[in-house]
């Protein structure tokens, strides 16, 4: 091949003298070639796995920590905060009204995300901007009581995984060009997934309904 | 096929007629429930995005003897030919934008999933899609009073009357909380141009549940017309029409007129061939 | 080492091959292709994607025309995105119009005053609440103080509820009687009571129980009345089995919905009247227990309307024909429960007593009055208990002067006739009579000689704009107010106006603008504004009503007939007053036309509404004028026509309807807007600027019903 290809470029190349030389001598500039070959594979390769989603996804930082573990201690599961209003329609992260009803403008604790937390916005009477990993797109409908309280039952960490076991909040992965949380696509790259809650795109969703249902469901089950 | 509510829903709609006084209430209603925009000029009604539109019929007779009705159109919701679910749109869509619901009879339509090609637009018979040529732009400040409920469109889209699917999944939101899967009830789930509608021309709900107003109305025969094996779901109640009936789409959306001219302006029929379909259905006339 | 073209190659290749072998390929088409979807690419939407939350519903009052209907407004955390007509309300009991329901609109108009405005050469410049206040009041101190307190006129839409009575006392107390409402259905039917039934009356139509209507025009599905209430007693006709025959010129929403649709004349419903009268009279189908009562001379009205309605007379008159007439009159005698209703159109504006008076007395001849499915004559709906006001002397003294004019029209003549000005100061709140009363030339020209005027409204139309001082409203989603039904319903209701959320822009309720300028005068005014706030007054002026109004939002006050038999006295039509004629010597008669999605009185449709308008109404900025196929003479459907009347002429378009009456042109009330919102405004013509006033003689009504034109 490489002859092939040695004889083409003569014959198209303007400056023939220099060429003829190399190519009278021996094979190295095929060595050489695989060498940048591999070098610029093994570049581009990592820099696509590794560089690249540090550049496409930016972090952003919660207003300030939360414990979720403590408070799964200190007020019960889940529901106790998110939970579903009387219509069936969720409640999602908690207003500012549901935490007040354990903490007051007396810091509860000693941290510092305790006194960020009643001097900003307990004492200001403001909602904390919390950004939200789960957050779908506009055009998807979910209805957290369908799952909840379907004929299946789940639970929350079958799609939010072991949220309620972490001690402090990870910073917000935001898509740079879409805007969507880092978590709709999942952590791995390769859109690899190991567990159930790894990733929440519209194939995971159709996934689980095939599995349940027999079938991926109709458009409007998800989307508005 | 397994659905997580047991039961198969066939969602319709029957509107009277002769109860109808054009107002427009629900084309209105319709427009601020399902986030519809508006521009500085909406008389180029081929341009202007109406999910429900209100039609003008008249009986084509001159000065004193006119009469004239008005026919609101939503999306009709076909179930295709032989009810299969092969709706016009539905068909011919390259993207899957559009299905339709097994479950309910109601036919989606995804807008971030259309391309804009609009070949539903030309396969849908009745008009009621729409294309979005611009980008939806409300005066300062109106977007505080958009809904969450429904997508807001944008440019290069096309979209049509959803019969307000978002209250049927706020209705089965209801039925999961109360711990009746299967159940909801009749007045759970009404559309936008239902509720506004101040002369109650529009009854809705499904017209697979014998106990429902529609159901009882309407009283849609079970079995094929003997005409044309296509057609299905028809009206055994003599007043009750459907728009290009014979076309097979099978709409879910009935129309009510003890009118003859009204029942028969719902069709192109050549000279005769009313006379006989009207006999065939038993028709009767009081209007002449 | 020598790095050749190979190298390149390679390099090139590799890198290729990495990328594509790297998981960022795959991850970059999924994420443009979701970009593609979002509403990123959407310049606006990308900070405000309508936010869920909890969802509420809370309930109200719509207070945009005088139907007052239960509303219900469903929010997301607290921000209102749906109107609804509220279930179980005595008014319309869950339906709703499109206004109604596009009332979201008006809160984020592109016309709403944001905040008090001043006169600045031909604009307006912002000033605070408390320059404002300090400028009317200063101005209207100078007025009392020259000893002319007459010279304060006030123009408002209704004379009913606590906000038009804070206007009323602050006029009574500052003494002077130029308190004028505009021309309303409401204020027709209190004339037509107060000609045939005595002062303080009103009367009421039982409109659902009635089992043949007839209708003069009005259009019970075009507006009319309480459009909601009224739409609904239509519908249960067919469950009634009741009739509904409609007689009017055009082949309208109600004429179509009707069971019989009866052209006549424009203009002539009054001689159709006392035509079906006279074969009453005739063949002896009237209820003689119930004409024996009447006073005023029945005998003489009943020889005279024999010799000049016959029915021969009347179909020349009329074009109905005879045999139809004597028909209807006996198909109308004889129903169970016979009601005729007048008021034309909707009821407002332009009408003539006689047509009203001649309508209601074929009511009171089939003995229908304070019967269920009849006419219910009643006194006012009043509930209202504002403190006795005490007066100064300069107050005693002006209101002891006579008012400048009866009606609004009237007050606009007299401004326009004498060179001094006989009006210094006018406040004009929810009215806009320089679009809607008939030639707005000659008010905006009146309103020119008017020193100073200061407007209430929430927008910035065709009247504000006139204002030298604009205090602005909340409109009726933001603010508390009591609100009658009342409207032609035979029940009177009384609902409470709730707000739906913090005001938007720095405007004030208009209850409170009053008592703040009355506290700023002097103290002979202000002791009678004793609140604090519009709220104060509220619930003290209907303390009577007030647990139920909170707790129920609305008060029920009447619902049956009233039990006592109403006095007839027919000496108004005893005295034979003239039809009122069209004006002009042109061939056609133009007449105005009320279309249920547009709005007539007050501001304007919503851009929503506008949206609902058919393209055979309005195309573009052309608005489309109705006429009959013969009397195109050549025009075609859509072609280009220049309307004349005597009055003014107009650009317009053709459509061709053969659901009109020959020799008659219909053009839509409500189009032709000039202020600012491109939504609404500059589209089409406004109709009464080609019709003129023709004042009828006796009752002082600006009863033009129409207007001689051509069209070429």
């Amino acid at each position: 091949m490489s002859e092939i290809e040695n004889k083409a470029e003569n014959g198209s190349t303007e400056s023939a003298g220099e060429c003829t030389t190399g190519d009278t001598k021996d094979d190295k500039g095929l060595g050489l070639g695989v060498i940048f070959f591999i070098v610029a594979f093994i570049v581009c390769f990592l820099s696509g796995t590794l560089l690249f989603p540090k550049l496409l996804y930016s972090k952003k930082e919660q207003p300030f920590n939360f414990d979720h573990e403590l408070h799964v201690g200190e007020a019960g599961d889940c529901d106790a905060c998110h939970s579903l209003r009387d219509d069936g329609s969720f409640t999602g992260i908690p207003k500012l009204e549901t935490c007040l009803d354990c903490h007051s403008e007396e810091p509860m604790g000693e941290t510092d995300d305790e006194a960020i937390f009643t001097q900003e916005y307990v004492v200001k009477e403001k909602e904390v901007p919390w950004l939200v990993y789960s957050r779908q797109p506009d055009c998807v409908y979910f209805s957290h009581a369908a799952h909840l309280l379907g004929k299946d039952e789940m639970d929350c960490a079958s799609c939010h995984g072991p949220i309620g076991e972490s001690t402090s909040s990870r910073p917000y992965e935001e898509n740079r060009l879409t805007g969507y949380s880092r978590d709709i696509w999942g952590k791995n790259i390769f859109g690899i997934k190991k567990n159930s809650w790894d990733s929440m795109k519209m194939d995971d969703c159709a996934e689980c309904h095939k599995e349940k249902n027999d079938q991926k469901g109709y458009c409007f089950q998800c989307h508005k | 096929m397994k659905q997580e509510n047991t039961k198969t829903h066939k969602f319709g709609m029957v509107i009277d007629l002769d109860k109808c006084t054009g107002c427009g209430s629900c084309m209105v209603s319709c427009m601020s429930e399902n986030n519809v925009p508006f521009k500085d000029d909406e008389s180029d009604k081929k341009k202007s995005i109406t999910w429900m539109r209100v039609y003008k019929l008249t009986n084509g007779k001159s000065f004193p003897d006119t009469e004239m009705v008005y026919l609101p159109r939503p999306c009709q919701h076909c179930a295709g030919k032989g009810g299969h679910g092969h709706s016009p749109c539905v068909s011919v869509c390259p993207a899957t934008a559009t299905d339709y619901g097994y479950d309910t009879g109601i036919v989606s339509q995804i807008y971030t999933r259309c391309f804009g090609c609009r070949y539903c637009m030309g396969a849908c018979p009745y008009h009621a899609r729409y294309f979005n040529w611009w980008d939806p732009k409300w005066p300062e400040g109106m977007e505080k009073y958009l809904s969450p409920s429904v997508s807001p469109r944008m440019r290069g889209v096309v979209e049509k009357c959803s019969f307000c699917y978002h209250r049927y999944q706020a209705a089965r939101d209801i039925a999961y909380s109360q711990g009746d899967k299967n159940e909801i009830p009749e007045e759970n789930y009404q559309t936008a141009c239902t509720t506004a509608c101040p002369a109650g021309a529009i009854v809705f709900g499904d017209l697979n549940n014998p106990e429902h107003k529609v159901h009882k109305i309407v009283n849609p025969d079970p079995h094929p017309d003997t005409f044309n094996k296509h057609v299905v779901g028809k009206s055994r109640n003599p007043n009750v029409f459907r728009l290009l009936e014979r076309l097979g789409t099978n709409p879910k959306v009935y129309y009510l007129s003890e009118r003859e001219w009204v029942r028969k302006a719902g069709d192109n029929y050549r000279e005769g061939e009313w006379d006989k379909i009207k006999n065939h259905y038993g028709a009767t006339s009081t209007h002449g | 080492m020598k790095v050749d073209r190979r190298s390149f190659l390679g390099l090139g290749l590799g890198a290729v091959a990495g990328v594509t072998v790297s998981p960022m390929m795959l991850k970059l088409t999924d994420d443009s292709s979701i970009l593609s979807q979002t509403t990123k690419l959407w310049p606006w939407a990308l900070d405000h994607p309508p936010l869920d939350g909890e969802s509420t519903y809370e309930s109200s009052v719509c207070s945009l025309c005088p139907g007052a209907c239960g509303i219900s407004v469903r929010k997301i955390d607290n921000r209102p995105i749906k109107i609804e007509g509220l279930d179980d309300y005595p008014v319309n009991d869950g339906g709703a119009c499109l206004h109604g329901i596009a009332g979201l609109q008006y809160l984020y108009d592109p016309a709403r005053v944001k905040t008090p405005l001043k006169r600045n050469g031909d604009g307006f410049e912002e000033i605070s609440w408390d320059d404002a206040i300090a400028i009317v009041s200063g101005k209207l101190g100078d007025i009392r103080k020259s000893g002319a307190p007459e010279k304060l006129a006030c123009i408002i839409d209704k004379d009913q509820g606590s906000v038009s009575g804070l206007f009323k006392r602050l006029l009574e107390t500052f003494g002077s009687p130029n308190f004028y409402t505009m021309p309303s259905l409401e204020s027709n039917l209190e004339l037509t009571a107060e000609a045939l039934h005595g002062e303080g009356m009103t009367i009421g139509f039982d409109l659902a129980n009635a089992d043949l209507v007839l209708s003069f025009g009005a259009g019970l599905i075009e507006g009319w009345g309480s459009p909601v209430a009224c739409f609904k007693a239509n519908a249960s006709r067919k469950e009634r089995h009741a009739k509904l025959y409609q007689i009017e010129p055009r082949l309208s929403n109600t004429a179509a919905n009707a069971d019989k649709w009866i052209p006549v004349k424009p203009g002539t419903e009054a001689d159709l009247a006392l035509g079906i009268c006279a074969v009453m009279l005739k063949n002896n189908l009237f209820k003689g227990s119930a004409t024996s009562a009447f006073t005023g001379g029945f005998n003489k009205l009943a020889a005279q309307v024999q010799q000049d309605y016959s029915p021969v007379k009347t179909a020349e008159i009329t074009g109905v024909k005879a045999a139809d007439i004597e028909k209807l009159a006996t198909k109308f005698a004889k129903a169970k429960m016979p009601l005729a209703v007048f008021g034309k159109g909707r009821g407002d504006g332009a009408q003539s007593l006689k047509e009203m008076a001649a309508v209601q007395l074929l009511n009171c001849m089939v003995g229908n009055l304070n019967k269920k499915g009849g006419t219910f004559v009643m006194p006012k709906a009043e509930y209202l208990e504002f403190p006795e006001s005490s007066l100064d002397g300069i107050a005693q003294k002006g209101m002891l002067k006579e008012k400048t004019g009866k009606y609004v029209n009237q007050l606009f003549e007299k401004v326009n006739q004498t060179s001094k000005p006989v009006i210094e100061a006018l406040f004009v709140y929810n009215a806009n009579p320089c679009y809607n009363m008939h030639k707005p030339k000659t008010v905006k020209q009146a309103f020119e000689k008017i020193p100073f005027i200061v407007s209430f409204s929430s927008f910035l139309d065709e009247t504000a704009m006139e204002a030298d001082i604009i205090l602005p409203s909340h409109t009726f989603l933001e603010r508390f107010e009591d609100v009658a039904t009342g409207a032609g319903l035979a029940k009177s209701v009384v609902g409470l106006t709730k707000p739906m959320l913090d005001p938007i822009f720095d405007t004030r309720h208009p209850g409170d603008s009053v008592i703040s300028i009355a506290k700023a005068l002097e103290s002979g005014v202000a002791q009678n504004f004793e609140w604090e706030t519009y709220e104060e007054c509220l619930e003290g002026v209907t303390a009577g009503i007030w647990d139920s109004l909170s707790e129920d939002g609305f008060a029920l006050l009447s619902e049956e007939a009233p039990s006592t038999a109403a006095m007839v006295n027919v000496s108004y039509l005893a005295a034979g007053p003239a039809t009122v004629k069209a004006q002009g010597d042109y061939k056609l008669t133009l007449i105005p036309i009320d279309n249920m999605r547009l709005i007539s009185a007050g501001y304007s449709a919503s851009p929503f509404a506008i949206k609902t308008v058919a393209d055979t109404v309005l195309k573009g900025k052309d608005i489309l004028v109705e006429i009959n196929p013969l009397t195109a003479n050549g025009l075609k459907e859509g072609g280009y026509a220049t309307l004349a009347t005597p009055i003014g002429t107009a650009r317009v378009r053709i459509h061709l309807n053969e659901g009109i009456m020959p020799g008659v042109i219909g053009m839509v009330e409500g189009l032709g807007h000039t202020f600012d919102n491109i939504f609404v405004s500059n589209k089409g013509v406004n109709v009464n600027d080609l019709i003129g006033p023709v004042i009828e003689s006796g009752s002082g009504l600006d009863a033009a019903f129409g207007i001689k034109a051509k069209l070429s």
